[in-house]
């Protein structure tokens, strides 16, 4: 499948809410841990080798799935191979948790879901659909799909 | 560069809603022709495939960062995805009618993951609002102090918003090209949306924008610009980093594409 790395690269050079060095270990049998700088920018988790400009890689945190392995390790799991995890050690328990954190909130389908309950909650108290003034109601991604869940998975850590 | 690429061909093709499909024609990168495609939004993620049921995609154009643009073209209803890095590609897509290009070009500049997140935020913002204001018995509550910070710059003020909406209209009187002129209407209306005229909606906690030149910090929420900024590549401070004021350095940035439109389009006559 194609896509524009040339883009993706210099995406991975901007400012980033998230940024560490871990120890990180892929998802294939026979993989070890080794040291990365990740980088969290935008949906998506970068990796470097230390001291290197461009990224080794890059995950689009989309459809996948954050797990707390011990007090300092975290995993990412992608749900069409679900049994596939990319492992990351942390330096403290206090960084582990950040970390699944941020992630867990870093995406688009995550986002979507509070805007929908922001904007529902909003209306209720109200009864005026903030998004209106803006012009964007009609936009389809600010709409509540049928059989959709309305509320924000996880509203308390905001 | 890796990416975890059949996961997000996954993504493509998962139950999750998608934010628009259809048709477009795309430019080959060797093969110049143009080529009929099924595109599919999700998020800041263009999926196109060959045909409409194929399994998988055959390419995806991260969205992040981007710049959608009308562009001239034999085509007709023809748009570009541009960025802003260097070397970058350009996309060449055509739509099959004037509605859909506009759809098109309208869907794709709100893709971004920060247009996405500036919205949460600023509704955020609003029910903690809604929420003071009922605890403290109706009273408005202040904005934020470093919203304040970036509504210094006259642009951001109401009258500069509707000289800028008047300039638009006179200079898309004449207009030579059809492609130019749906692009100077579309922002027409958005610049409306701006300069406030018709969009209060009357709450309470919402003030009328005030008429200095460098409006109040109580009117920037209320006047969020549709369209995102063209991301400047990575010395840009982000506008969703912690310390900017979301919608005002927005809109600060929308007014100067405005600007920038308008004068390409007076060369160009």
């Amino acid at each position: 499948m194609r896509f524009n790395e040339k883009e993706l690269v210099c995406l991975s050079r901007q400012p980033s809410e998230m940024a560490a060095e871990l120890g990180m270990r892929g998802p294939k049998k026979g993989d070890v841990v080794k040291r990365r700088l990740v980088k969290l920018v935008v949906n998506f988790l970068f990796y470097f080798r230390t001291d290197e400009e461009e990224p080794i890689g890059a995950l689009l945190l989309e459809q996948c799935r954050v797990e707390r392995e011990d007090s300092q390790t975290f995993s990412i799991a992608f749900l069409d191979e679900a049994e596939r995890k990319y492992l990351f050690e942390c330096d403290s328990e206090e960084q582990c948790k950040e970390w699944i954190d941020s992630i867990i909130k870093a995406s688009y389908e995550f986002m979507r879901k509070n805007l929908i309950f922001y904007r529902m909650e909003i209306h209720r108290l109200t009864g005026k659909d903030p998004l209106e003034q803006y012009g964007i109601s009609d936009e389809t991604r600010f709409q509540v799909n049928s059989g959709s869940h309305f509320m924000a998975r996880d509203t308390s850590s905001l | 560069m890796k990416l975890n690429e059949r996961s997000v061909a996954h993504y493509a093709t998962c139950d999750s809603p998608p934010d628009k499909t259809g048709f477009l024609f795309k430019k080959g990168e060797r093969n110049t022709a143009y080529h009929r495609r099924w595109f599919v939004l999700k998020g800041n993620m263009l999926f196109y495939f060959e045909e409409r049921d194929s399994r998988e995609p055959i390419g995806v154009i991260v969205l992040e960062g981007c710049t959608v643009e009308l562009c001239e073209s034999v085509e007709e209803f023809a748009f570009a995805i541009k960025f802003d890095c260097a070397r970058a590609r350009v996309y060449k897509l055509a739509a099959e009618n004037q509605a859909a290009m506009e759809s098109w070009v309208k869907a794709l500049s709100r893709a971004s993951f920060d247009y996405m997140r500036l919205v949460v935020k600023e509704l955020e913002r609003q029910l903690e609002e809604i929420q003071d204001a009922a605890g403290a018995g109706g009273q408005q509550a202040r904005p934020k102090p470093s919203r304040r910070n970036q509504v210094a710059r006259s642009r951001s003020g109401a009258s500069s918003s509707s000289s800028s909406s008047s300039s638009l209209s006179s200079s898309s009187s004449a207009p030579s090209m059809a492609a130019v002129y749906s692009a100077q209407k579309m922002l027409q209306d958005e610049v409306q949306l701006i300069s406030g005229s018709s969009r209060e909606n009357g709450v309470a906690w919402s003030k009328p924008p005030s008429a200095s030149a460098n409006g109040s910090a109580e009117a920037a929420p209320s006047r969020a610009p549709p369209v995102p900024p063209r991301r400047l590549g990575a010395s840009l401070e982000s506008p969703v980093s912690p310390d900017t004021a979301c919608f005002s350095k927005l809109h600060d940035w929308y007014g100067r594409e405005v600007e920038e439109l308008r004068a390409q389009w007076l060369q160009s006559q």
